[in-house]
């Protein structure tokens, strides 16, 4: 994968900060900032990590970036701060990781709520278990993720929704 | 059961898919999701920087005038082309004042079908106004310039900083930037009804530029004004600026729409925006104003400053030694000031140099008699130097304490700040105006005040507010959708007794149809980046140059990491070059990308802007003219004296002439000729400027019908010129 700049998220300003990561090919290297703005603290949250994570096209599970966080407790989240240097070796880690999901492993995962083995799902059943498995998202994002999926019916056709979802 | 058995087993198997399928989908949608808020961030970064980089120009050009002013002499060309602008309303006393404005002689024809006003306002009215412009109406220009008259009449009586209170449980409304988009005024007041005895309201600056309704929103304000003046109140912002709406689309508005009458109607406007008030302050522990504050700001010295000598906080009072080298003057001054500076005492026989005295308490009319008189000297007229001082005190001393710069400094601050994260105070180099200010500045004024809360404006949300400085800073922000369709919702704060903010967002929907968030988020990227796209064609030379520096073997090809490094360090946007390559390295550049290298000179060919008829001209001016046309829009525009939307071929040349010494670069005479010859087409030795600025694709006039605004630097250009009615 091509190297590309990581966006860094300050806690209060909110405004991206630009970055160089060139882990895959070189050591860290000296990030460049907007000289000019005096805002740039190079600095993001525990809770955002995960997001700047999977903003650089990597998707770890929840449970996968609080382990590289070191288990920090919930209040930390929101509290604690992680410089470049420290998220760089977790950018690293995760990059490493070959738990990526091909198109059949999903298809293949969403076969198993197939009941009539039709190629499609129940909207309804795909959502409870979207709620309420694994790393569970709420009903807002389960939503956003849906909109425009079902059919008049309330099915869903999975080969396409991965192919929605790969798509993003 | 053996079939239990294995059916539990194939239960507990498809358990652990349905588990595993789960998570994955989970991860996917999360990841998704924030990439696109990165995508979101930088496309919002782009239209802020682009923004803000557009105000930094305009300060930068107006220094520059200001410059030429200071230092050419007083026959130059180039002088008496932009002079004007630094002279101070030829109106003078009030008496003329009236009569230049008349509006009595202005006959209202009975084809119009819009709003007729009788005066005194009725709240009816005002309510009609508001119908009437929902409906796509025109108030007539003598209604215009009659409701401007008593509007500033009002303005007159009212201090620099108003102190209210929400006694009696009123709960007042507070409004952030409107910038000319009437639809969300009309949300609002259909959220939370119009001004009223019950209803106050207060409007916290930036009514006008950059949407198409800056005039609409103004008329309705000052209705409501009129109407309710204990209940409404407005805050000047720092686009309540003749100069800045030079830039930023207002003046064209005003004289797209009122082409009889417009010019008139501006400079009233221009007396008003001076007239407006520059704080609030409600139940003496909240302060309202519109950008900020620096470590200087002094509530009791903004009390006591003349605001309406700061017709532009833009054009700083100038520098003493030079004040008193200055040998011209206008006869004429500012109506209704009583406490004007004169930088020489006129005098019938001999030039006598007049210290840098407060001629308080004397009214102006004491000095025009003596000035009628002195036709001999000329001196010039510039922004006063009050102070609490008696008549007695005839004497620099007293005023030295505060100078008309740090007035000027005061009102700037308070007008252009932006809030920033660190502690300390510097100047806020993005914009070219005001401070960026830190959490320890607030928290010591606040001390220093004893004040709880500041609420302003200035800055665009994507919630249309946003706290900071520990919950003690409030921006807050009422134009929606306003860098494209989609980006950002608007807030209106009200305020009770217990002065707890109590937050109400929108969103104009007639501007955004049922797009899904792809859409839309795709919408703004799009346009984003065909704006960044632009820029960087813009700054080609400058980039070809720093390209080459890092192409050592002259191969016509950068790394990936070198083009980045260089496209930063020409453009200063701080954006995520790489992460953007993508979308701004296409056609057969990207394809030509082998090894991540980028092929340079095939990456500017794609971005080239192929200009019309353009092909005669040289290609480094049209580069030139294309980076800078917002400002060369601007330099035509004030040499526009009478606002007429053309200029002669003579002033032209002298334009030029100026723009090659601001930009440093040579434009030969043979050059100019040659623009010249392009666009007047009639060869009436008049340049028409809007048809100067299409010929060259300066301005894109597809997007142009599209939105009320305009990107290229804010220009509104949407102007569906009125070609019905040619009498309002």
């Amino acid at each position: 994968m091509a190297p590309k700049k990581v966006e860094a998220k300050k806690p209060e300003a909110k405004k991206p900060e630009a970055k160089k990561d060139e882990a895959k090919k070189d050591e860290a290297p000296p990030p460049t900032s907007r000289a000019q703005s005096p805002r740039g603290e190079m600095k993001i949250r525990f809770a955002q990590c995960g997001d700047v994570l999977r903003a650089l096209g990597h998707n770890p599970t929840n449970q996968e970036v609080l382990k590289l966080l070191g288990r920090p407790k919930p209040e930390e989240m929101h509290t604690q701060l992680l410089d470049f240097d420290r998220f760089l070796p977790m950018l690293q880690h995760v990059a490493r990781s070959k738990e990526t999901g091909a198109f059949e492993d999903f298809v293949e995962g969403l076969r198993v709520f197939d009941k009539e083995g039709n190629g499609t799902v129940m909207g309804a059943e795909l959502r409870h278990v979207l709620a309420t498995l694994g790393e569970k998202m709420t009903e807002h994002e389960v939503d956003r993720l849906m909109v425009g999926q079902e059919d008049a019916n309330g099915h869903i056709n999975y080969t396409e929704f991965v192919k929605h979802v790969l798509a993003g | 059961m053996g079939c239990g058995v294995s059916k539990s087993n194939q239960f507990h198997k498809n358990a652990g898919k349905a588990i595993k399928s789960a998570v994955l989908i989970q991860r996917w949608y999360r990841q998704f999701v924030a990439r696109k808020e990165m995508r979101r961030r930088y496309t919002w970064h782009i239209f802020q920087s682009i923004e803000y980089s557009g105000e930094q120009a305009q300060i930068k050009l107006y220094n520059f005038l200001g410059y030429l002013m200071d230092n050419f002499t007083p026959a130059s060309n180039e002088r008496n082309l932009i002079s004007h602008i630094f002279r101070d309303n030829e109106v003078c006393r009030d008496a003329e004042w009236e009569r230049y404005f008349c509006y009595k002689n202005i006959e209202v024809p009975d084809l119009y079908s819009g709003p007729h006003l009788t005066f005194p306002l009725t709240v009816e009215q005002a309510v009609g106004l508001v119908e009437a412009f929902r409906n796509k109406k025109q108030l007539h220009s003598r209604y215009v310039l009659q409701l401007l008259l008593e509007t500033w009449k009002q303005l007159r009586l009212l201090p620099n900083i108003n102190r209210i209170s929400t006694c009696h449980s009123k709960e007042i409304t507070i409004c952030g930037d409107l910038h000319g988009q009437l639809e969300d005024l009309l949300l609002i007041f259909y959220k939370n009804d119009m001004p009223s005895l019950e209803k106050p309201y207060l409007f916290n600056g930036d009514f006008v530029d950059r949407g198409k309704d800056s005039i609409e929103i103004l008329i309705i304000l000052f209705s409501f004004l009129l109407v309710y003046p204990s209940e409404v109140y407005l805050n000047r912002g720092n686009h309540e600026d003749h100069i800045v709406n030079l830039r930023y689309g207002f003046t064209k508005e005003v004289l797209s729409k009122y082409r009889l009458h417009g010019k008139r109607i501006l400079k009233l406007l221009q007396k008003i925006f001076s007239w407006l008030p520059l704080a609030t302050v409600i139940d003496q522990k909240v302060l309202v104003i519109h950008g900020g504050i620096s470590n200087t700001t002094d509530l009791s010295v903004l009390a006591r400053v003349d605001r309406h000598n700061y017709n532009s906080a833009l054009r700083p009072p100038k520098k003493r030694h030079q004040r008193e080298a200055e040998e011209s003057i206008d006869s004429d001054e500012e109506a209704g000031s009583t406490n004007k500076v004169l930088q020489r005492r006129p005098s019938l026989t001999s030039p006598r140099t007049l210290t840098r005295n407060c001629f308080q308490n004397r009214s102006l009319q004491d000095f025009s008699d003596r000035l009628k008189a002195n036709t001999v000297e000329e001196v010039e007229v510039h922004e006063g130097l009050p102070g609490p001082f008696g008549p007695e005190n005839d004497t620099s001393q007293s005023c030295e304490s505060i100078s008309s710069e740090d007035e000027w400094k005061q009102i700037l601050d308070l007008l252009w700040s932006d809030p920033m994260a660190q502690d300390g105070c510097v100047p806020n180099e993005v914009r070219g105006g005001g401070c960026y200010w830190g959490p320890d500045v607030t928290e010591d004024f606040l001390n220093r005040h004893n004040l709880q809360l500041i609420i302003r404006s200035h800055e665009c949300k994507q919630e249309g507010y946003e706290f900071c400085h520990n919950r003690k800073v409030l921006t807050l922000f009422s134009a929606s959708n306003y860098y494209d369709v989609g980006s950002n919702r608007g807030a209106y704060v009200k305020l009770g007794p217990d002065l707890v903010p109590y937050l109400v967002q929108y969103q104009a929907s007639s501007m955004i149809r049922e797009l899904s968030v792809r859409q839309s988020a795709g919408r703004s990227e799009r346009s984003a980046n065909k704006v960044l796209r632009e820029q960087l064609f813009a700054h080609k030379s400058d980039l070809i140059c720093a390209f080459k520096k890092l192409d050592s073997e002259n191969k016509g090809r950068v790394s990936l990491a070198n083009w980045a490094s260089a496209v930063e360090s020409v453009m200063h946007l701080g954006l995520p070059w790489r992460i953007m390559r993508s979308q701004l390295v296409t056609g057969r550049s990207a394809d030509s990308s082998i090894d991540n290298s980028i092929d340079y000179y095939e990456w500017f060919n794609e971005l080239a802007i192929k200009g019309a008829n353009a092909d005669h001209i040289d290609q480094s001016l049209l580069e030139t003219l294309y980076r800078h046309r917002s400002t060369l829009e601007t330099i035509f525009r004030i040499v526009d004296t009478d606002n007429s939307g053309f200029i002669t071929m003579e002033d032209f040349r002298q334009t030029w002439k100026l723009l090659s010494v601001y930009l440093k670069m040579e434009i030969t005479e043979d050059a100019i000729s040659d623009l010249a010859v392009t666009i007047d087409s009639n060869q009436d030795g008049s340049i028409d400027i809007e048809e100067f600025m299409e010929a060259f694709r300066l301005t894109d006039k597809k997007s142009r019908l599209e939105r009320g605004r305009s990107m290229f630097m804010g220009t509104a250009t949407d102007l569906t010129k009125l070609e019905g009615d040619p009498h309002i």
